[in-house]
């Protein structure tokens, strides 16, 4: 995948398609987007997006108003693209959207449970809504909320439930059908640390199973934990994807500087440094001590020397390693991973 | 997590048609209808002031045949409207507003359900429901009736438990759209029950006050034009001061623009507008 501007002066990666030899959405990938526009009268909520978005736990992030959530509704064929498509499992979502939505769980953000009704009704409800037999249905639903959690709780109205148990009653109706993919946005909202980690033990749990997770969340250290692979979007637009282990790896050859000394000492090093190879970036931490990203020394025997020239200390000095936090920020600098 | 976490488990049963899924709503509404205490009281209620009168007289006193004007006149519209919008308030009140409320129309709407199934199954559990008040009792009284004549013209009898079976039909499913309409455009589903039976009501006492000028104004009047719709079901003649014309426009009009603008609001909210 390389890169192009646009002529709002913003990164749009440009790519080839995926899927020359057959129908998008189908081998390794499972969803394919190809020049997907969408606007709500004068809105645009995705604006030729294109994305090829593989098997397994994949975290889709970005901003409020960034068009996830159009992405997801267009996906399940609940919006018209004005212009372009959706592939899911090599359905299009333009003319196959039921079918799309059979094989689909969805567990939204926001409030969406019946409160007068208990979940063990609420799940098999939708249960069999999803095409389950009653039986199935009852039988299904006991046993994701054992697996989701909910104990004996499950028998009371849902009025009284926690954010957290909320949480997971919504996570079980969306898993109820045993859907070969799954839409979960922002699963741990309102989740307190010890249930935020036993929602992402279960969406782990649920990903290894065979299942495509598509994970839409703004806690990115939770991304960074489960996902495989990120999809950023920004503006409706593409901004950056790849495999977490990937975006997070940071640049071949770029190394992470950490400096300390007097403000003179430190300007010289920085100066002298800044001859030898590249500063990427510079970043003052309380006047005494600095962090820089570097680029093109190959030689640390060489920074080591220009430190004690200047007379500073070297508190670290290693390879690049970013979190996804970092990537993210980066992205929306307009730059890809190396930061450019 | 625990010790031993439950490992999650693939369900490998079979799935029904997605055209099958409609009845599901159905049938949860229908029952949910039948469990509300109101419901049960309002039937019993309607029941006896509407339609034991009839049965005790159509069982006690001789009959010939089954006749037209006879049934119109047992069929009681008026006094069926009068419970039929209360019926309605009480049970599309929360049919849709309920869902709006809590916001569990994305829980349908990311399913393989299409908003005509989703309303073809809100709608169709009220109607159930209605039936049991709109449609039962006069099929049932026209059935009690032919059983019990002593002529032997079942064939023009047998026409009028056809007209009965039209009129009852339309009676009950006269109202659903309306109260469904209101359902939809709150979160509360009191307002939408004080909606439903007020603009019955102040539709009734607008037509009072203008009937005094000019009668053709009783049609605005639900009750009384659901009354002249089942008389013209039955083949009898209207009064002159009713305008077929307007009579059938506005019955169509109790309908048709409620169930469009009930598309529209559920539309709206499938796609999260």
């Amino acid at each position: 995948m390389s890169a192009a501007v646009d002529d709002v002066g913003q990164q749009t990666p440009v790519r080839e398609p995926a899927h020359e030899d057959g129908p998008p959405g189908i081998g390794s990938y499972l969803f394919s987007a190809r020049d997907l526009t969408v606007s709500f009268g004068p809105v645009i909520a995705l604006d030729g997006f294109s994305v090829d978005i593989p098997r397994g736990i994949v975290g889709l992030l970005g901003p409020n108003g960034a068009g996830k959530s159009t992405f997801i509704k267009a996906s399940l064929g609940l919006v018209t693209p004005k212009k372009g498509a959706i592939f899911v499992g090599g359905l299009d979502s333009r003319t196959q959207s039921l079918q799309i939505r059979d094989g689909v769980g969805y567990m939204p953000e926001h409030d969406c449970l019946v409160p007068s009704m208990n979940a063990v009704e609420l799940v098999s409800y939708f249960g069999l809504i999803s095409g389950m037999m009653t039986r199935d249905s009852m039988q299904r639903s006991h046993e994701v909320l054992d697996f989701v959690g909910v104990g004996e709780e499950r028998y009371r109205q849902i009025k009284s439930y926690s954010t957290g148990m909320k949480q997971k009653v919504k996570l079980a109706q969306a898993i109820v059908h045993d859907p070969p993919l799954l839409f979960l946005d922002e699963p741990t909202s309102g989740m307190d640390p010890q249930g935020r980690e036993e929602m992402l033990e279960l969406v782990r749990m649920i990903g290894s199973s065979d299942k495509t997770v598509l994970v839409s969340s703004h806690i990115l250290q939770e991304v960074e934990l489960v996902c495989d692979y990120i999809v950023i979007i920004s503006n409706g637009k593409l901004v950056q994807e790849g495999e977490t282990k990937t975006l997070v790896a940071g640049e071949e050859g770029v190394q992470s500087l950490t400096i300390r000394g007097d403000e003179g000492s430190l300007t010289r090093f920085v100066r002298m440094l800044g001859e030898a190879c590249e500063i990427m970036e510079a970043k003052e931490e309380g006047g005494k001590q600095m962090t820089l990203l570097i680029r093109g020394c190959r030689d640390g025997s060489r920074i080591f020397g220009l430190a004690r020239d200047s007379g500073v200390q070297i508190r670290r000095y290693q390879p690049e390693r970013l979190d996804l936090e970092e990537v993210f920020l980066r992205s929306f600098r307009g730059g890809g991973k190396d930061g450019n | 997590m625990g010790i031993s976490p439950i490992q999650y488990r693939p369900w490998k049963g079979e799935r029904t048609a997605l055209n099958l899924r409609v009845y599901v709503i159905l049938k949860s509404i229908f029952r949910h209808g039948l469990k509300s205490t109101g419901v049960k009281i309002l039937l019993i209620l309607a029941f006896l002031f509407v339609y034991a009168f009839q049965f005790v007289s159509v069982l006690l006193f001789g009959h010939e045949t089954l006749d037209a004007g006879e049934m119109s006149s047992n069929f009681n519209a008026f006094g069926l409207a009068l419970f039929a919008i209360l019926l309605t308030a009480v049970i599309t009140s929360d049919l849709i507003s309920e869902d709006l409320s809590s916001k569990s129309f994305v829980l349908y709407f990311s399913r393989a359900i299409k908003t005509r199934d989703y309303l073809v199954g809100k709608a169709g559990g009220a109607i159930l429901i209605m039936s049991l008040l709109c449609f039962l009792p006069p099929v049932l009284l026209a059935v009690v009736s032919i059983l019990t004549q002593s002529g032997s013209d079942y064939w023009s009898s047998i026409k009028v438990l056809g007209s009965t079976v039209v009129a009852g039909v339309f009676v009950t499913v006269f109202f659903v759209p309306y109260g469904l309409m209101l359902s939809s455009l709150t979160k509360r589903r009191s307002y939408a029950a004080v909606g439903t039976f007020m603009s019955f009501f102040v539709l009734t006492i607008i037509s009072g006050a203008f009937s005094e000028f000019d009668s053709a104004w009783r049609v605005i009047s639900p009750a009384e034009s659901l009354s002249y719709a089942v008389d013209w079901i039955f083949g009898q003649s209207l009064p002159s001061y009713i305008n077929e014309g307007a009579l059938f426009a506005f019955l169509a009009s109790f309908i048709i623009v409620p169930a469009l603008v009930l598309y529209w609001r559920v539309q709206r909210q499938a796609v999260g507008k």
